[in-house]
């Protein structure tokens, strides 16, 4: 059984666990700052459920409408089309010129994004930006 | 990479129409919406036509196969596009026809449903295609994601939602099953290439036996896979999803994902083959797989055929004997390519015959089911599901009626029709491999289920009407013009492929090469 992981392979990693070292740090740290020095006055407001400056009314488990949620699943859409086209845009500029693919590859790109749209129209025509 | 790209056109032309009716299905204009139809129709046809210049995979141990599996695809597909007709949106667009309604697209579900049909029959050519396991598994997913909501939203009854949650559960579980068989494959041979998997485990049978991993990761596969199939261990889902589903989605479940499963399964076992020992001189698979795709055979077949004994419901008779069906083509799995040239020696020309004997013949009975509809007490209209239902059917619509009997009589395996020869290869090849036990359990099975098959035949033929019933639950044709189309086809399929020599073409398209050639020559060595 040989080692999983060499110690130089870890080395790598230094700088992202320093990072989080810091991070936990500077929030530990603040917390306890302005616990030990700041002042401490409590009142029924500035306890009371934090809602953006505006006063809290009625309860939080309220009923939405239902096309927030289409929303969020057109949403999904535009997520999916990022994740798929980042990669692909990083690793574009390093094809092999000599194998002159290049146009499938656009091809390939052009065809998922055309299928996205598709996706857009069929949301479009399903009534999801129609807010009435 | 762009000659992989040539070879999917007809996956392209399929996908595109699915695309396309997902936005037509929408419109609203009626016309427009009623051209759904149409499209997949015409797209079928010519994915069909693009399929023929498909150029055979090299290196690949099966390179015929996605050419044979996409035609068949097909074929059968169109014939499962006329039993859909008429599902999506009938009582809707009814009342928009009778100008009760507004057309508003967020309550119909044409085009989600053509468009899903489509998606599941892309997946199902995918599968035909695949020569790698990431690949094969996209495309068992892209057969299965789109039926679920398939039977889910067949009908507007509970039963169909109940049948589309139970099917979901279910094939997620058989999902993570394969999957997890899928890792311990990559796991054992360190590639998802299937040539490159193939000279693996060359390398480690040449090198005193086959890697643990490696066999545990085939079991699980294709017991995971055997949830497509409907076989026993992952078969209880069928009688009830069959059932809750209209029947013409139940023709589509019997067929699509049951030949993505065997299209799977062939192509998983194609990496270890099936190599000749003393007591299989023409060759079996390593003895853990094949002892467990015997017990799975065995079982399949017996399952089903008893247990369809017991049904009153026509569907549920079928989904078992669906099941049976199943355990029958395992047999050719399990005699594998045979060692002669022959048709007659090939276990896998005999499953990819039998698929699409099956996905011809099936069509028809599913297709008396939908087409006839029971009116109820309050003036609704069911399915014509009981056995009861069919009695004396030959008299009192004929053309059902004989759509019954040719097409159960077909099942059964009847000599002059097309089941017998779709069942008569599957016997020569096991005998040829040597699996005698086996071919005489095939044997009694078919014996078994002669006894539903009839019953199906005997109540539309030789039961007279019962009048009484026919009175207060009258039973009509549904007016849907390509139900009955279907099954009359189905029934021409039936009488012209037995006499039309499309044994051929399962023989080429199961073409088995025990030598492959890997792409570069690299093979990644794993342990």
């Amino acid at each position: 059984m040989t080692t999983v992981f060499a110690a130089a392979e870890l080395n790598a990693y230094l700088p992202v666990l320093l990072l989080v070292a810091m991070a936990v740090t500077f929030a530990i740290a603040n917390l306890a700052a302005s616990a030990l020095i700041g002042p401490s006055r409590q009142g029924a407001i500035k306890s009371g459920t934090y809602e953006s400056g505006m006063n809290p009314i009625g309860t939080a488990r309220k009923r939405f409408n239902v096309r927030f949620y289409l929303i969020a699943m057109v949403f999904l859409v535009f997520d999916i089309e990022i994740i798929f086209l980042y990669p692909w845009a990083v690793t574009f500029p390093s094809l092999d010129q000599a194998l002159a693919d290049g146009g499938v590859w656009l091809g390939r790109i052009g065809f998922f994004l055309l299928t996205s749209i598709v996706a857009y129209v069929y949301g479009y025509r399903k009534g999801v930006f129609r807010f009435d | 990479m762009i000659e992989k790209l040539q070879s999917l056109w007809p996956e392209i032309t399929l996908l595109t129409a699915a695309c396309v009716v997902m936005i037509t299905g929408q419109s609203a204009s009626a016309a427009v919406r009623r051209l759904s139809w149409s499209i997949c129709a015409a797209a079928l046809i010519a994915a069909g036509l693009l399929a023929y210049s498909t150029t055979a995979a090299s290196g690949h141990a099966l390179p015929h196969m996605a050419m044979y599996g996409k035609i068949v695809t097909c074929v059968v597909g169109l014939l499962l596009l006329l039993m859909v007709a008429g599902i999506a949106d009938r009582a809707y667009e009814a009342e928009v026809a009778r100008g009760k309604t507004v057309f508003d697209a967020i309550r119909a579900t044409r085009g989600e449903f053509y468009a899903f049909f489509m998606f599941s029959l892309t997946g199902l050519m995918l599968c035909f295609g695949a020569d790698d396991l990431v690949w094969l598994f996209l495309a068992l997913e892209l057969v299965s994601l789109p039926t679920y909501i398939m039977v889910a939203t067949s009908t507007s009854k509970n039963a169909s939602m109940e049948a589309g949650v139970k099917y979901f559960f279910l094939g997620a579980l058989g999902a993570a099953t394969f999957l997890y068989g899928f890792a311990l494959i990559y796991g054992a041979t360190g590639a998802t290439n299937l040539v490159q998997i193939h000279s693996a485990f060359a390398a480690q049978i040449a090198a005193g036996g086959l890697n643990t991993i490696g066999i545990v990761g085939l079991i699980l596969a294709v017991v995971g896979v055997s949830f497509k199939i409907a076989a026993v261990p992952m078969h209880f889902y069928t009688p009830d999803v069959y059932q809750g589903a209209s029947a013409s989605v139940s023709a589509f479940l019997a067929f699509v994902p049951k030949s993505a499963g065997f299209a799977t399964i062939i192509l998983l076992l194609s990496t270890v083959g099936w190599l000749p020992s003393s007591d299989y001189p023409s060759g079996a698979l390593p003895m853990p797989v094949h002892a467990v795709l015997w017990v799975m055979a065995v079982v399949t077949m017996t399952v089903g055929n008893v247990l369809a004994l017991l049904q009153t419901s026509v569907k549920r008779t079928l989904a078992y004997s669906s099941i049976a069906h199943s355990g029958y083509m395992l047999v050719g799995v399990i005699a594998g390519p045979g060692k002669g040239d022959d048709f007659a020696s090939s276990g896998i020309a005999a499953v990819l015959f039998y698929l699409l004997v099956y996905g011809v013949t099936n069509v028809g009975t599913f297709a008396v089911v939908a087409a006839m509809q029971r009116q109820n007490r309050d003036g609704t209209h069911s399915e014509a599901d009981r056995i009861e239902d069919l009695r004396g059917m030959c008299a009192t619509n004929p053309m059902m009626g004989w759509t019954m009997v040719i097409c159960s009589a077909s099942l059964l395996g009847l000599p002059p029709l097309l089941g017998f020869f779709g069942k008569l290869p599957l016997f020569s090849a096991g005998i040829s491999g040597g699996h005698i036990g086996l071919v005489v359990i095939l044997g009694l099975n078919s014996a078994i289920a002669a006894f539903y098959y009839l019953r199906l035949a005997a109540y539309p033929l030789l039961e007279s009407p019962d009048m009484a019933a026919r009175t207060s639950n009258p039973i009509t044709q549904v007016p849907v013009t390509g139900r009955w189309l279907a099954g009359v086809l189905s029934v021409v399929g039936v009488i012209a492929l037995a006499i039309w020599p499309v044994t051929s073409a399962a023989k080429f398209g199961a073409t088995y090469k025990t030598k492959v050639a890997v792409p570069g020559g690299q093979v990644a060595q794993g342990k």
